[in-house]
């Protein structure tokens, strides 16, 4: 499960922006929103008929396999990276 | 032919060994070449985690990069994430597709035929070179 994302912003003229997210702490303290969409993704696969284990277990993988993403782009002096550890 | 099985023929002709001989020989040298020569398929892969894309380009005059690393266990989690998408989701999609230009069938579109495609993505190098950008994506 990713434990910590990165997020840097440089802009010209504007101070660059580093941001560090602890995803664990973040999702505590969002936890009755994450309730809600769960919920919401069940209703969902019961209306289009998908198995709610077999979607929940797919999604907990793809959220497990994030940490090493990273994405990297920058346009002259204009650069964003996000990394997901 | 090598040089070791020249000189087994070479001895069965001066009738140093008899022809069962000679073919004992031979098949022993087989044996003991075979794993050599297929030591380079058979050794094994470095483990390739993460699928990069590196985009080098010129947009006008400034240098743009894109740098992306995917882990391949995320493709491989999508791929199962995909598999779900159900068949009516799938006709809509068709249709726009083909409205767009691009006619493909995804319901034609297995998940095991993506798993495979992303099992062996370790194989794959793509380098692009035009005059103004570059674009590399390969497996690490």
């Amino acid at each position: 499960m990713p434990q910590l994302v990165t997020v840097k912003v440089n802009r010209p003229d504007r101070r660059p922006v580093r941001v560090w997210v602890p995803v664990l702490p973040v999702a505590l303290v969002l936890f009755p929103v994450v309730v809600l969409v769960v919920l919401a993704a069940i209703v969902a696969c019961v209306v289009f008929r998908i198995g709610v284990v077999r979607a929940l277990g797919a999604a907990w993988r793809v959220i497990s396999a994030l940490p090493g993403a990273r994405f990297d782009i920058e346009q002259g002096r204009t650069a964003v990276l996000v990394a997901i550890r | 032919m090598t040089e070791q099985r020249k000189d087994i023929l070479d001895m069965l002709v001066a009738g140093k060994i008899t022809a069962e001989e000679a073919e004992q020989l031979i098949a022993a040298l087989e044996r003991d070449q075979a794993p050599a020569t297929g030591s380079l398929d058979a050794r094994p892969k470095g483990k390739v985690k993460y699928l990069r894309v590196v985009v080098d380009a010129t947009d006008n005059g400034e240098p743009s990069r894109v740098n992306v690393r995917v882990p391949l266990q995320l493709l491989r989690a999508g791929v199962r994430l995909a598999a779900l998408v159900p068949p009516q989701a799938l006709v809509k999609a068709n249709a726009s597709l083909s409205d767009s230009g691009v006619p493909i069938d995804l319901t034609q579109l297995k998940p095991e035929q993506l798993e495979a495609l992303v099992e062996h993505l370790d194989e794959v190098t793509v380098e692009v070179d035009s005059p103004d950008a570059t674009v590399r994506v390969f497996c690490e």
